[in-house]
């Protein structure tokens, strides 16, 4: 009786979690244009007709090229705050970890109309480097976490080890932790590139629409009119989504033997 | 944390230089940016800032204050005074064109009552003068007000008797979270209890799908809702193949629809902290609970479930924080109805362009969830305190 109502609950849960993707991604190579099953036959020419419209590819690019800058400047904020605060005693530690992690908390409507008035009037509303910086603010403190995770969990006696071989604090920084502490970033990094490649709200009010990028492009394609395109680049997203979990596998992976 | 002790004197500059950077940053284009959308829902407007001598005339001086106003209307440039028109206009319809009119010629008119009067009958009517002097102050709490359902009284105190809307939407929002929040953790249960308790094979396809569905863009999960849901869509289409049907059910722009995708969304965000807590349990204490005579049900209810209530804790805090705030999935797949505050934010700002209301909604927002995590953060404390594990 116990196992019935435990692999109930599991199944039923997890069909809830899996199936919804599962059976709707795949109707991007359906020949037809109604989003259902049983699929007319497959095909791909939804996927022609998305890299021959200007309006997909320019957003693509833009996206492509904000979640770089936001990448890079989330990890330099996120990268060196956490490393600032580790040497920082506990109580400012305590503030500041709280300063840095809060952009997670504030709901990203909030953040929205915050960015979408203070930045109109600096003139970067709809900029390239608007969109960069307000992405960086909401990838830095997923950067810091990962890097203070990865900076706490040294073994302190590696530090310890090169300071009596006569290493200077500055050396064993640069020599010792921050390259131990490699790990965290580059998964820092990719979640900051993620957060921003994903991003819609904080977009939505601050892309012009030269500027828009791709998950802008999809939700106004949503309220718009719903077509087989729409399932193409949803399905994209979701690829270059795993293609980066998978990268983060791979590199943590590679991180895991040197530790042991 | 191990290295705090033995860091004297140097690493405190070192700290200082690696922190400058984030914190300017921070600094400039987070907090000042949050700061300005606060001063926003309590600003005034161009109303606070182009009528100063008028602000400060006496009152009971009726010619002072003509000679005030004209002097504050000689100063503007057109677009200022189409804008104080505007402001005041929203506060006692027909001031627009009495304003305009009598500040393009207010270099004409004799600086006093009379003259005004002359120019204009309607200025020895008291109501346009009460409307200027209630509405002069650089800040004000009409946006609060509105949002609140209060009015601003005569003497600019809030009380009862306003539009109560904006007072049913975050009604709204709120039972939409904790209805979400109930069902999210509902589901997460069993899946959270799967991946720290079944056999590793499984455990581990049931983790891998979390997670891929964690790492999955919040809009590609809500886009496969909206075609699962709609009227044509596949959910429809299976129950009307089934027969169970006979006509398409209405499951998108409803609150069903609503709840369905946000939960979807939000399950990862409840099973990975109830997972971590569960993984913690040791399994050996089932077995002991067992072997002392009680049942599987009475195991899991006496000895299993209390340990796992701080991760459930988390992750209901979790879920219900990212619930009140969410934007792109209710505003895809709920109706009219079921729009919650953050729909009613980025209307004003897309569409009627009025920052007050917006900034102070988001402002409200904001409030409600800084108290739920100043909560968290005094229970997590009082916990550590206590002697519990934090």
């Amino acid at each position: 009786m116990s196992r019935v109502i435990f692999w109930g609950s599991v199944l039923l849960a997890l069909a809830f979690l899996i199936v919804p993707l599962v059976l709707v991604l795949p109707l991007a190579f359906n020949e037809g244009s109604f989003l259902t099953y049983p699929m007319d036959g497959f095909s791909l020419k939804w996927f022609a007709e998305i890299f021959t419209h200007g309006q997909w590819t320019r957003a693509f690019w833009n996206s492509l090229r904000i979640a770089f800058g936001a990448m890079i400047a989330g990890v330099l904020i996120g990268g060196l705050a956490a490393t600032g605060v580790m040497l920082t005693g506990r109580a400012l530690q305590i503030v500041l970890t709280g300063l840095f992690v809060s952009p997670l908390v504030v709901p990203s409507i909030v953040v929205g109309v915050a960015f979408a008035y203070a930045f109109g009037r600096m003139g970067l509303s709809g900029s390239y480097w608007g969109l960069v910086l307000a992405h960086a603010i909401l990838g830095a403190p997923l950067v810091f976490l990962s890097v203070m995770t990865s900076l706490r969990g040294l073994d302190p006696d590696l530090d310890l080890a090169a300071a009596s071989l006569g290493a200077s604090r500055s050396h064993r920084f640069w020599h010792v932790t921050l390259p131990l502490a490699a790990p965290g970033f580059l998964a820092g990094a990719l979640f900051a590139f993620t957060t921003s490649f994903d991003e819609v709200v904080v977009a939505l009010f601050l892309a012009s629409p030269e500027s828009t990028t791709l998950p802008v492009a999809l939700f106004a394609g949503l309220r718009d009119r719903l077509q087989p395109t729409i399932v193409v680049v949803a399905l994209l997203l979701s690829l270059i989504s795993f293609a980066l979990l998978w990268l983060m596998w791979w590199l943590q992976s590679l991180g895991r033997p040197q530790k042991h | 944390m191990h290295a705090s002790p033995r860091r004297p004197g140097g690493a405190r500059l070192a700290a200082l230089v690696l922190l400058v950077l984030p914190l300017a940053i921070y600094s400039f284009l987070y907090l000042m940016p949050i700061g300005s959308m606060v001063a926003l829902s309590v600003d005034n407007g161009e109303l606070g800032r182009s009528l100063v001598a008028f602000r400060d005339a006496d009152r009971s001086d009726a010619n002072a204050r003509a000679a005030a106003l004209l002097t504050d209307m000689r100063a503007m440039d057109a677009g200022t005074q189409g804008a104080t028109a505007r402001g005041l206009n929203q506060n006692l319809a027909g001031f627009r064109s009495l304003f305009l009119n009598t500040a393009r010629k207010s270099g004409d008119i004799e600086p006093t009552m009379a003259g005004l009067v002359a120019f204009d009958p309607r200025w020895a009517e008291e109501q346009y003068w009460q409307v200027m002097e209630r509405n002069t102050a650089p800040f004000t709490l009409r946006h609060f007000g509105q949002a609140t359902g209060l009015v601003l009284d005569d003497n600019g105190r809030l009380t009862a008797g306003g539009d109560d809307i904006y007072v049913q939407i975050m009604w709204r929002t709120l039972v939409i979270a904790v209805q979400v929040m109930f069902v999210t953790l509902l589901i997460s249960y069993p899946l959270a209890y799967a991946v720290a308790n079944a056999r590793p094979r499984f455990a581990a396809f049931v983790l891998v799908a979390v997670l891929l569905s964690f790492w999955t863009s919040i809009l590609v999960r809500t886009t496969a809702w909206v075609i699962l849901l709609q009227t044509s869509g596949l959910v429809n289409a299976f129950l009307l193949w089934t027969g169970a049907i006979a006509e398409p059910l209405q499951l998108i722009f409803n609150r069903f629809g609503a709840i369905v995708s946000m939960t979807h969304v939000l399950l990862p965000f409840a099973i990975i902290p109830m997972m971590n807590v569960m993984r913690t349990i040791p399994k050996s204490q089932a077995d002991a609970s067992r072997s002392l005579g009680a049942g599987p049900i009475e195991t899991f209810l006496r000895v299993y479930f209390p340990q796992t209530i701080r991760g459930v804790a988390v992750a209901a805090g979790t879920v219900f924080i990212l619930a009140l705030g969410f934007y792109i999935t209710p505003s895809l797949t709920g109706g009219p109805r079921d729009q919650m505050v953050s729909f009613y934010i980025a209307a004003f700002v897309k569409e009627s362009l009025n920052w007050g209301m917006a900034s102070a909604l988001s402002v409200l927002l904001l409030g409600a969830v800084l108290v739920i995590v100043a909560i968290y953060g005094a229970a997590r404390w009082a916990m550590a305190r206590s002697g519990g594990r934090a």
